[in-house]
């Protein structure tokens, strides 16, 4: 008996531990994939945007005196170890190649890195030390949970914030000045796949209808799928049935995958994790429900390159919305060029983001009265960054909670083995496909 | 004679079996969801369903019952709880994974490397690290082996890094004889790579029970279980049995480990979700009732996919935690009994 307790003790603990562990593989997964803004939010955000940056400007006015910003201290908060260290190193390498790229004659730009080691704590008490060692700014932090902890800090100490990587849309907000996202949040990751779900239909001269959702019943999933299905009924796609799945024990989805056959959608929608995502994408090759299409919002596993490999027989078609470095610009092929040379590994969407946060803050920097926070925080709210290095159809700019007015994700699909980027028009690299499923001769 | 003092006895309170209330709760809930059970049974696609979940519960179920059983047998021989159980089989992943990848080998040929290999790995454990911890009290055992746990999981990332990998099998869906693979049965499919791992469990059950019921090896690791000082009177090397009891339980987990590594990514973590169903079970099953074991297993397997058609939007596990505590209350002792105890 006193045995069984204890068993029973020790599962549970167990069960405590690795779900703890699964919260933070997730967060990141999420952040990998997530991604983009509703329509709506940019909106009224933009309208808020204009009072506060005439507010800012005013201020900065008064302190216009100062040389300006020429020495830039930015500190550097990812995941260095621990799983998600891949993601994390690339990411930090990312903000130094920036750093060296993008010093010039006047402004040098040096990086601190520290190590998050994916726990927000940790996170939090590293920024802080980076910000007491003279960090004028932040960039990270590939994690919801971590960047979520930041937030709160960059306010206090008054040190900008731009997240490279996080999905979560609660972590900006109106009230909180310092924080800045480059990436679209999760719902806009939902209305844009809603959105680009109905494109598909009209291009093929047939729309799409009804939709099966699967997806993960973590807080990304949920959250994606509720902007997806508000975004749906404007475009006129019903959601015949939604079925969530645990991300991180899930071993078969064959029952689930007979329930979206059951229903015959137009089109299967799926977002979700790495891991999950190929088994759903397997599964439905064997079951091979009768849908025109497969498409993931903001899913993990459909837009990264080793998904094809993984899964040969059974990505052929499939689509993914979610943000992506934009392929077909030159400037990104060279950075990435450069970044394989240097690393040897493939540079990753994560951190093209990086890069990017780095050279949203070094553009403020030129504009800002000094390198002090308070003063970068107000020149990032009003900067411009062109020609940004995804697909977002216009320059970086920052609405009043801070979130990129111009964020948007790209809509992906696997044609020939490859991933390629294929509608809005003006970044596909290739024709799309429909209807088209793995399992089509 | 039993009978008739039965009835001379007076019976002040009604005698219930207390597995008759498990009765009373599956009838309970299909009533409770008697909205989602005849939509299955109304219709053809959800029937079609039914016979999917039935399916899919009693293969993965194999699967479960294999991994549980090692961890059984670990716990009735040495009364260790062996939290590390879900972490050698993962670590039985990455070592299939590794001679898959690099000699080009059919990743079922390993299941005759991959259990040796942790076959050796257990014992070396057993030997080294947990060998002078038995004894102790139960928390030290628990922390050691969750110690060791987190040990194989971070040497794992630090290695591997925590990039998802997989092992396909190019023949999986192809036709073998007449069978047509993934195989069509009533609209339910079936896929190759699940069923090789639920026969492949079953084999590998039936080897072990025949191991431990009729070799001499066998004998004395159960009298060793039963009795580990009158296990050492009569000459049985206790300790040596135990750490070959450690080692083949390790290997038990390998071999799982082997037969889903095809249909599931692999990560550093991969293990874990098999580590706390495997608890559930052992529960289920009786601590160190082998046997008990592999049914909980398709017990458990059958709860998990049932039970997500009749409460969706949940997590599967939840039916099958509501289980493990209705166990815990009703039958503390699991459904068969602790075995070895």
């Amino acid at each position: 008996m006193r045995r069984t307790r204890f068993l029973a003790v020790g599962a549970a603990l167990l069960l405590v531990a690795s779900c703890g562990g699964d919260g933070t593989d997730g967060e990141s997964e999420t952040a990998t994939d997530a991604a983009s803004e509703t329509g709506a939010t940019t909106e009224s955000g933009s309208a808020a945007a204009t009072e506060s940056g005439s507010a800012t400007a005013t201020e900065t006015g008064g302190d216009a005196t100062a040389a300006g910003c020429t020495e830039l201290n930015i500190g550097s908060v990812h995941p260095l170890t621990g799983g998600l260290a891949l993601d994390g190193t690339q990411m930090d390498d990312a903000a130094k190649m920036a750093a060296e790229d993008l010093s010039v004659d006047g402004l040098s730009i040096t990086i601190s890195s520290a190590d998050s080691q994916g726990e927000p704590e940790i996170g939090q008490t590293e920024a802080q030390r980076l910000i007491q060692d003279g960090a004028n700014a932040l960039v990270g932090t590939y994690q919801s949970a971590v960047t979520t902890n930041l937030a709160t800090l960059a306010q206090r100490e008054q040190v900008p914030l731009v997240i490279d990587v996080a999905v979560d849309d609660a972590i900006t907000s109106p009230d909180n000045d310092f924080v800045f996202r480059i990436q679209p949040n999760a719902t806009a990751m939902g209305t844009f796949g809603a959105q680009y779900l109905a494109a598909l239909g009209e291009a093929s001269g047939e729309p799409v209808e009804t939709v099966v959702y699967m997806h993960d019943e973590t807080s990304f999933g949920t959250s994606v799928l509720a902007a997806f299905k508000a975004e749906a009924s404007n475009v006129g796609i019903e959601i015949l049935e939604e079925i969530a799945y645990n991300p991180f024990e899930v071993q078969d989805v064959t029952t689930e995958m007979q329930r979206v056959a059951a229903q015959e959608p137009d089109v299967l929608v799926v977002t979700g994790y790495y891991n999950d995502g190929v088994l759903v994408a397997e599964t439905a090759n064997s079951v091979q429900p009768n849908v025109r299409a497969i498409v993931g919002v903001a899913q993990g596993a459909y837009d990264l390159p080793q998904f094809p490999t993984d899964a040969p027989d059974a990505s052929t078609g499939i689509f993914d919305s979610n943000y992506h470095f934009d392929a077909t610009k030159e400037r990104v092929q060279d950075i990435r060029s450069r970044f394989e040379e240097a690393n040897g590994d493939a540079m990753r969407t994560a951190a093209v983001l990086a890069y990017q946060a780095v050279e949203v803050i070094a553009t403020a920097a030129g504009q800002a009265a000094s390198c002090d926070g308070a003063d970068l925080a107000a020149a990032i709210q009003d900067v411009e960054v062109a020609e940004p290095l995804l697909t977002f159809p216009g320059p970086i700019t920052f609405d009043d909670s801070g979130e990129n007015e111009n964020a948007q994700p790209v809509l992906m699909q696997v044609q020939e083995g490859e991933v390629v980027q294929v509608y809005p028009e003006e970044f596909a690299e290739a024709e799309l496909t429909f209807p088209a499923v793995p399992w089509q001769e | 004679m039993s009978r008739t003092e039965a009835t001379q006895t007076l019976r002040t309170r009604l005698d219930i079996p207390r597995w008759s209330w498990g009765v009373v709760v599956a009838v309970l809930v299909v009533v409770w969801r008697w909205a989602e059970v005849s939509e299955l049974a109304a219709s053809g696609p959800g029937r079609t369903i039914a016979l999917q979940a039935l399916l899919t519960g009693l293969l993965i179920g194999g699967v479960y019952g294999l991994v549980a059983m090692g961890l059984s047998l670990i716990f009735g021989v040495l009364e260790i709880i062996n939290f590390a159980h879900g972490a050698f089989l993962t670590l039985a992943m990455y070592v299939t994974w590794l001679i898959a990848t690099t000699t080009g080998i059919d990743p079922y040929l390993t299941l005759l490397i991959t259990p040796v290999i942790m076959f050796v790995v257990g014992a070396a454990v057993q030997r080294v690290v947990i060998s002078p911890a038995m004894g102790q009290p139960l928390e030290n055992q628990l922390l050691l082996t969750f110690a060791l746990a987190i040990l194989i999981e971070n040497a794992l990332l630090l290695v591997f890094a925590a990039n998802p990998r997989s092992v396909r099998i190019p023949w999986a869906s192809a036709a073998i004889g007449p069978l047509d693979f993934p195989l069509r049965l009533g609209g339910a499919i079936i896929e190759l790579p699940r069923i090789l791992a639920f026969l492949g469990g079953l084999v590998i059950a039936g080897g072990l029970f025949a191991f431990l019921n009729r070799t001499r090896t066998g004998t004395a690791i159960r009298a060793v279980g039963l009795n580990p000082t009158g296990a050492a009177l009569v000459g049985v090397p206790v300790g040596r049995i135990q750490v070959m009891t450690f080692g083949i339980g390790t290997a038990v987990a390998a071999a799982a480990g082997v037969l889903v590594l095809p249909f599931l990514t692999l990560e550093p973590t991969t293990g874990a979700q098999f580590n706390i169903l495997s608890f559930v079970i052992v529960v289920l099953g009786g601590l160190g009732n082998v046997g008990g074991a592999l049914v909980g297993g398709l017990l458990i397997g059958l709860t998990q996919e049932l039970g997500g058609l009749l409460f969706p939007g949940q997590s599967k596990l939840l039916p099958v935690f509501i289980i493990f505590i209705a166990t815990l209350f009703l039958k503390p002792e699991g459904l068969f009994g602790g075995g070895a105890e």
